[in-house]
Order: C-alpha cells, then sequence, then structure tokens
C-alpha cells in the first residue's frame, strides 16, 4: 500500500520538479513528509492522556542567485504542489536581490535509493492492552514502593514516518523511520525537598526493542533512587575533577562538542570550532564519532531530509578535529562532502545540520582506577539536560545524581547538578577514559525550534576543571 | 483553509460525527496560522519562508474515558479517521474517576483591543526586509561584527468548540525577531542577543533589537572567570521575569498541586517569598502577546492576584484541575500544540515594583553579580537550582567591571524567592513581560578561576 502510494506520489513530485523553469545553477527540492504517532502517560495511577497524532504536507525549497525561498503546503495534488513550487522560486528571487553571501548546491551529490529501519515487531500490531500494561505497571511499581514517591509515571511513544525527497539534480529517495520509546519518571518528595529519577529505553525500531524492559524492575529501580536521593548529600560548588558515567558522557559531548560541529554554524561564523579543521582540539587519546547506521539507536536513519545518504562521521580522531555535520548546502560552502546530516522535524521546516548518534570511543580503563587518578572530585551520572551557546564556545549540562571521589574512593552519593565548561578546554582537559562505551543518554535534542530524536555515548570519562554549581 | 467559515464548519462537523459514534462529550480544537519568515545570516538575507500551520485536535470522552487524536490534514477521509481514532481510544483506555466535564462557560468573552493589527497580517516581503536591514544596519557595531538572526510576522486563528455549548474564536497577529552578535578580538569573544514580539507594528521596536544586540556584544568582551564564592544578584527585568515567573507557574499550577509535586503544595495563605514580592497574572492587556479573551478550553479567564506581599494567594485551574484544588475555575487552560491536552498555565504575569532607583540598587552594591537578560534557569519539578550565568558581569564597589564567564548559581527556588532583598521602582516593559530591576541576597555562585 505505502508502495502504491510512495509511487504516485513521487511522480506527482517529479511533475513539479520538471515544470518549474530553473538554469542550471538553481537547486529546488520538493519533500513529502507524513508522520503517526501514538503515545500514552499513566500518572499517579490515572491515564493522563491516550493520543494519535497525524502530521503531513510538502515542503518545498529552491535556492536561486544565493538566496533560499521555502514554502510549505498540505495539500498533495500536482496543481497545489507546482503553483507552492514556483512560489518558493519567486520568493528566492526576490531574497537573492539583497543576499550579499554566495551560496549553491553542488552538481555532485546526487542520490537515489530506498531506506527503512529494520523492525522486527511492528507496534502498530500489538496490542494497547499489552502497550499499556508495560506503562501501566511500570508506574504502579514506582508509586507503591513508598509515601515519599511523590508522582510516579510512565509514558509510551511510538512514530513512523515517510519521506520521499526530490530535487533538481537528480536526487530521488524514499526513506521510511520507525522509532519507540518507554521512559519512567519519579519524583520523591518530603518537604521542600525534591529530586526527580528519569530513565527511558527504545530506538529506531519496534517492539522489540522494549519488550525486554521489566516493568515492575524498572518501576522499583527509580523509586528506591529517588528515595535515596532525597537523604543524599547536597552536591558541591567549584572547579574540580568531574568524572562522567556513559549517559553523561553522552549528553557532555553532544552540548560541548557535537552542536559546535554543526556546519551551519560554521559557516555562519558562529561557532567556535570555525577553521579548526586538522587543528588539534583534545588529548591524543580522544577519539568522537557520530554514526546514524548503526542499528537500532534513537539517532538512526537510513538518508537525512535532504536525501542524503547517512554515514559515519569522524569528528575528532586522536585529539585532531576532522569533520563538521554537513548539509548539502554547507558541504558546498565549505568544498567537503555531505555526510547525511540534514535532518527536519516535519514537512513544515527546513532541513539543518544536525547529530544522530554521538559518542566517545571507549579506552582501557574501569571506574575504580579511574577515580583513583581523579584522586579528588565527583562521579556524576544520568543526564537532566543541556545546552551550548556555540559562538561563545560556552555549555552547561547537568546529572541526575552523583558520588563525591575522595582520596581516590568513590564515596557518599549526592543529588542533581549541574555544569559549565567551555568547548575548546574540555577535551583537552580530559585525563581518563574507562571502557567499554555504551549508547547511554537517548535523547530529543532542539535546534531552532525543531526537536530530533539523538543518542549519544561514551565511557566513564574524567575531564578536569568543570565548574559544578552545587550549594555547598 | 484559513477562512472562518471553513475551520469552524470543520470544528462542528468533529462534534456532530463523534457524537454519533457514541461519544458523551467532544471537544475540537482548531488552529490556522500563516507566517513570513526571514532568516539572516552574516548580517545578509538567508532565507524567505511562507509556511502555513493548520491543526486539529480531539477530544473525545466515553464513560470517564479520554481519547485523544490529532491531525494537520483536513481532507474527508483523514478527519473521519482522526475522529475514529479518539473514539477508539477512549473507548480501550481505563476511565479517570477525577474527570467531571468538560466546560462550558456562557460569559461573553472579553474583546482585547490591539491583538490584530492588518499592518503586520498584511505586510509585504519587500517591506519587511527593509525593516529588517535597518536593524541589521544598527547592529554593526563593527566592520567584522558577525550578525545572524530571525524575524517573523503572521496571523494566527484558533477555534474551539465543544459538544457542552462553547462555541469560541479568536484571532491574532504577531511580529518578532532577534538579532544575535559576534564580534571577536583574537581569543577574545564578545556574543549577545535582543529580541522583541509584539501583536502590532508601531510597538514591534526594530532598531532596539539591532542597537541592543550590537551593544551588549561589545559589553561582552573581556570576559573573566571568577572564584567561587556567594555574592549577592542584581537581575535586571528581563533576568528577573524569567526567573520569577516560570518558578511561580510551576509552583501553583493546579496538576502539579494535585500530584503534590508544586513546589507551593498547601501553602495558599502562607508566605512563599520576602514580603517584597507581589505578582498578578493579567489575561486582558491590550495589546499583549500573550492576551486572551478565553483560555484553551474557551472559559473566560480571571485576573488574578498570585503573590500579595510575599503571601501565595491562589492557584491556577482549569476545569480539569479547578475540583481536585476545591478552587474555582480560572479559566487558565494551555495547550502546549493542538495535539495536547490542556493544562494550567499563566497569561502575563507582572512583577510589582518597588521604591528605589535601579542605579542606588548597582551603586549600593559592595561585590556582586549582575545578569543582563539571563535568567536562574529552573526546572519545574526540582526546587533544586543550578542555572549556569550566560549573560553577567562582576560588580565591584557599585561600579561593573568585566562579563563573566563559565560560572554556575547554585541554590534552590525556595531561596531565590526568599532573597528577594530588594526591588527597582522602575519597570522595563519586554514584548509585554512587565518586572522591576530585582536584587537577591547571596547566593552561591561557582566560578571556573
Amino acid at each position: 500500500m505505502i508502495l502504491e502510494q510512495n509511487e504516485r506520489m513521487l511522480d506527482i513530485l517529479e511533475h513539479a520538479i520538471n515544470k518549474v523553469s530553473l538554469s542550471s545553477k538553481d537547486f529546488l527540492d520538493i519533500r513529502y513528509a507524513y508522520a503517526m504517532g501514538e503515545s500514552f502517560t499513566v500518572r499517579n495511577g490515572r491515564f493522563d492522556s491516550v493520543s494519535n497524532q497525524t502530521t503531513g504536507g510538502i515542503a518545498i525549497r529552491a535556492l536561486i542567485d544565493s538566496a533560499w525561498g521555502f514554502t510549505t503546503i498540505v495539500k498533495t495534488d500536482k496543481e497545489s504542489i507546482l503553483k507552492a513550487a514556483e512560489k518558493a522560486v519567486r520568493m528566492a528571487r526576490t531574497g537573492s536581490k539583497y543576499t550579499k553571501q554566495e551560496r549553491s548546491i553542488s552538481d555532485s551529490w546526487v542520490f537515489e535509493g530506498k531506506g527503512a529501519t529494520t523492525i522486527e515487531i511492528d507496534p502498530r500490531t500489538v496490542d494497547k492492552e499489552v502497550k499499556f500494561e508495560k506503562v501501566v505497571k511500570t508506574e504502579k511499581a514506582a508509586r507503591e514502593y513508598s509515601d515519599s514517591i511523590a508522582e510516579s509515571s510512565s509514558t509510551y511513544q511510538e512514530s513512523h514516518g515517510n519521506e520521499i525527497i526530490i530535487n533538481s539534480k537528480g536526487t530521488k529517495v524514499e526513506n521510511e523511520t520507525h522509532v519507540i520509546r518507554l521512559m519512567k519518571n519519579v519524583i520523591g518528595r518530603e518537604g521542600t525537598k525534591m529530586q526527580s529519577v528519569f530513565d527511558s529505553t527504545g530506538g529506531a525500531g519496534g517492539w522489540e526493542l522494549i519488550e525486554k524492559w521489566d516493568p515492575e524492575e524498572e518501576g522499583l529501580k527509580a523509586a528506591v533512587m529517588a528515595e535515596k536521593l532525597l537523604i543524599a548529600k547536597e552536591p558541591p560548588s567549584g572547579k574540580m575533577n568531574v568524572v562522567m558515567d556513559p549517559s553523561l558522557t553522552g549528553v557532555f559531548i553532544h552540548e560541548a562538542f557535537g552542536h559546535a560541529c554543526e556546519a551551519d554554524a560554521i559557516i555562519a561564523k558562529t561557532s567556535v570550532l570555525e577553521g579548526k579543521i586538522g587543528e588539534k582540539v583534545g588529548i591524543e587519546e580522544i577519539n568522537v564519532y557520530d554514526d546514524p547506521t548503526v542499528k537500532g539507536l534513537r539517532g538512526s536513519f537510513a538518508y537525512d531530509s535532504e536525501g542524503t545518504k547517512a554515514r559515519k562521521r569522524v569528528l575528532v580522531e586522536g585529539g585532531i578535529l576532522k569533520e563538521y555535520f554537513h548539509t548539502l548546502e554547507t558541504a558546498t560552502a565549505l568544498g567537503m562532502e555531505p555526510n547525511g546530516s540534514g535532518r527536519a522535524m516535519n514537512f513544515n521546516v527546513t532541513p539543518q545540520a544536525r547529530m544522530g548518534n554521538t559518542y566517545v570511543e571507549g579506552g582501557e580503563m574501569t571506574i575504580d582506577e579511574i577515580a583513583e587518578i581523579a584522586k579528588d572530585g565527583v562521579y556524576l551520572k544520568d543526564s537532566y539536560g543541556g545546552y551550548v551557546m556555540p559562538a561563545k564556545g560556552q555549555f552547561y549540562f547537568s546529572c541526575q545524581m552523583g558520588y563525591f571521589i575522595e582520596n581516590g574512593e568513590i564515596t557518599d552519593m549526592m543529588g542533581n547538578v549541574g555544569m559549565s565548561g567551555m568547548t575548546l578546554e574540555v577535551l583537552q582537559n580530559t585525563f581518563a577514559i574507562g571502557k567499554p562505551w555504551e549508547p547511554a543518554f537517548q535523547g530529543t535534542c532542539g535546534k531552532g525550534g525543531q526537536w530530533v530524536p539523538v543518542t549519544g555515548g561514551g565511557p566513564n570519562l574524567a575531564v578536569s576543571n568543570l565548574v559544578v554549581g552545587g550549594t555547598e | 483553509m484559513s477562512s472562518e467559515e471553513n475551520l469552524h464548519d470543520l470544528a462542528e462537523y468533529v462534534i456532530k460525527f463523534g457524537t454519533s459514534l457514541g461519544a458523551d462529550q467532544v471537544e475540537a480544537y482548531t488552529i490556522f496560522g500563516s507566517v513570513k519568515s526571514i532568516q539572516i545570516e552574516l548580517g545578509s538575507i538567508r532565507r524567505f519562508t511562507d509556511t502555513s500551520n493548520s491543526g486539529l485536535g480531539i477530544r473525545v470522552i466515553k464513560d470517564n474515558s479520554i481519547g485523544m487524536a490529532s491531525t494537520t490534514i483536513f481532507t474527508e477521509e483523514s478527519l473521519e479517521k482522526t475522529i475514529k481514532d479518539a473514539y477508539s481510544l477512549a473507548k480501550v483506555s481505563p476511565p479517570d474517576p477525577n474527570f467531571k466535564s468538560l466546560p462550558y462557560d456562557p460569559t461573553t468573552a472579553p474583546t482585547i483591543s490591539g491583538r490584530f493589527d492588518e499592518a503586520v497580517a498584511a505586510i509585504s516581503v519587500e517591506e519587511f526586509t527593509n525593516l529588517i536591514l535597518d536593524s541589521i544596519q544598527k547592529a554593526t557595531v563593527r566592520d567584522d561584527a558577525i550578525i545572524s538572526g530571525n524575524f517573523n510576522a503572521g496571523i494566527g486563528e484558533r477555534y474551539i468548540l465543544n459538544s457542552e455549548g462553547v462555541d469560541r474564536f479568536a484571532s491574532q497577529t504577531s511580529v518578532s525577531g532577534y538579532l544575535g552578535v559576534k564580534i571577536q578580538d583574537g581569543e577574545d569573544i564578545g556574543n549577545a542577543y535582543y529580541y522583541d514580539a509584539a501583536t502590532q507594528m508601531k510597538n514591534f521596536d526594530h532598531i532596539k533589537i539591532g542597537t541592543e544586540a550590537g551593544l551588549r556584544a561589545k559589553k561582552m568582551l573581556g570576559s573573566q572567570k571568577i572564584e567561587t564564592t556567594s555574592l549577592p544578584i542584581l537581575l535586571d527585568p528581563d533576568s528577573a521575569y524569567g526567573t520569577i515567573s516560570p518558578i511561580l507557574s510551576s509552583g501553583i499550577n493546579a496538576f502539579s498541586v494535585f500530584n503534590r509535586t508544586a513546589f507551593f503544595v498547601d501553602k495558599i495563605g502562607d508566605a512563599i517569598a520576602s514580603s517584597k514580592l507581589t505578582m498578578i497574572d493579567d489575561p486582558f492587556i491590550p495589546e499583549g502577546t500573550d492576551s486572551a479573551g478565553f483560555d484553551d478550553e474557551g472559559v473566560v479567564p480571571k485576573k488574578l492576584t498570585l503573590v500579595e506581599n510575599g503571601i501565595l494567594r491562589t492557584y491556577i485551574t482549569d476545569s480539569y484541575t479547578a475540583p481536585l484544588v476545591g478552587l474555582e475555575n480560572t479559566g487558565h487552560a494551555s495547550r502546549s500544540s493542538f495535539a495536547s491536552r490542556p493544562q494550567p498555565a499563566p497569561y502575563t504575569m507582572k512583577i510589582k515594583a518597588g521604591s528605589v532607583s535601579k542605579d542606588d540598587l548597582l551603586a549600593d552594591m559592595k561585590e556582586g553579580i549582575y545578569l543582563m537578560s539571563s535568567s536562574i534557569h529552573s526546572r519545574g519539578d526540582n526546587p533544586q537550582v543550578s542555572a549556569q550565568i550566560n549573560q553577567g558581569f562582576y560588580v565591584k564597589d557599585g561600579e561593573i567591571q568585566y562579563p563573566v564567564k563559565n560560572a554556575v548559581i547554585g541554590c534552590t527556588i525556595f531561596e531565590i524567592f526568599e532573597k528577594i532583598e530588594n526591588m527597582s521602582k522602575e519597570t522595563e516593559n519586554r514584548s509585554g513581560h512587565e518586572a522591576p530591576w530585582i536584587l537577591l541576597s547571596p547566593l552561591r555562585v561557582s566560578g571556573g578561576k
């Protein structure tokens, strides 16, 4: 059914591309994007929301004489799409009167193919009752653990996307994505003291990715931790050695470094990594990659929203900066190769240079060996979010909990805390890399109002001179 | 799909069809938006965008169970499927014993003046571009200034109908923009931004966006790391609003109060802040960007005094949460998108001014931090605050010395409220958000020195 629909849609999109008058320098792409989602949340024993979401439409971009025109429509007939394509071209022509930057898309990159997330068990075929059971049991196990659990919730999400991308250079790509996620969030409270514990599982794939989630065990684990955190020590303040677990390493590398490698910020000169390809940005032992082709991870996909085939990106190798995240435009502007990083949240927005699955390669040390080298500091765990200001090279990220490191030993537990660091300093200040690496941070990354699924990861990683924002 | 008749007809069709399937209650929430955007990169135009956003969210109640479905596709086939989806989900969902009813409010919604401006709705690409070029020119504080940003102008329409008789329509215009400016002397980076938003073109200060972004970038040159210590914090009005209003918003949301995760649960009538703090929430400010004559369930809201001299006066509620916390419905239902279920949220909060001058607040500061458009960011589900200083300055003997980098403020939201030491008599209104300068007693500041 989808195949037939896609073929019909391809014909309609090609009709518009062929009808619009363009010069050989011009660029026009048309993207059909349709997505369906299902989600529900159980909070404190009640279903909060049970919902289905459908979005669909056509996105049309034109790059004419260095300026972009972009428009979207929800109608999918030939005439409407052609009219919208002509509008995008007109807008770009108007813009070209004002632009001062030279921009184009190279003729060199034409992609044809079909990609799809591998799913073993299609969640759409799984009975609702079975799905409900996962969240109901997870939530219940946490809630009933103790009176100190103020709120227990569990959320299930699945989404299924279908994109058809064609452009005036000859690209013709169909891409199907399936992402599934099961989350738990527990808030412990004693008086004015509150602590949250969040975790999730899933990725790009089907029901098989969450089938193994044991709801009672997972709910209980979160509740036990939330209760422990209520009596944990207050986090310290000041500049210190920070050892991060794989989840925190994931959000750290995403915020500290990944965003600064996005080439739209590079060509706009708003990243501190501009012009630093080939330069030393970290210690020799550090390697950082991003790979959207790893099967099953949240940030995995076969083609990006410009139709470029996704591939592994080598960001840092041997401490040397090697590669940025590229769209077709940024790759052309910088004379580099596109690497499938042009991701768009839905049909109503344009692709941006984005990450997929970003990670620090594992080293050799155990956590005890790292603590011994760190001697004093903190061992922090589990991401609690973050952000970066790439132009300034300053980033922030936070953890759910941690432990003190005293005289080389991991000692008392502490509650959540945030940290600040400088992009150009942190990889140079890395002093120990653990083993093995895990894609432990499962997140949703926001940029310019667009949210896309990502993962981050790495090994236990130790960095000196991070600023920890505790109260003690 | 932008005509009133079409969207209203569509919402009516949803109610009728949903009811005919056997639903006890049905609600249709439809939006239409059309936005022109212009993106700036390296000080010149990069992209013109003209997009339309339409969406329909449906809530169906069957035997006290709730099902929701949404779509952006308005074909007959898609609409029928969406209504059936919502109904099927309601049928398979366990009942919610706390759900009473979708609301009905026969009150005539007040007309708020200045919410729609033809000058915004009809602005041409050329006019909008020229205005932006003026802004960029003001931001060009040096030849090597790197300027980026985005400007939007658009219209939005909202229809809410339900099977209980709610039938509301509102439209508004909005114009907004920001510019970021980066200047660099060797390794020294000065980076700042400024934004504005308005419903009326006459209130949109595009010149100030450019002037302030450029000026602030220059001020941010020469940043230094500081020692870890405890320091008083002076918040400019933008930082004050951005710090205080989210804490109160999360802290008095009746949904969180019911779940006992709100910061200020069981605190009505108690002191939750220094006696200097008085805050109101006003849904009816003329020309206000966040003003509305009815909430996202169609209920006419109330103007509320939230905090008076530090005492909490009320929570904010919607139709679901009001009975749960034993208060009347204050008309604060808010949806993050057409697809989401409403939850209580404020409209436009105002922080009452103090009696000293802002210059005296700074002049009297022996040592401290001055925050400029850099709120002390908190999370709604955790009172622990660990917030990076994004645009802040070290102050010594009443004088701003240098911008700080790589520093984090660590405290709790309760400390922030308790430590409100003083407020300026002057206030500033940024995009409808009004606040004075606020001085906080010393908080822990972690520095990178």
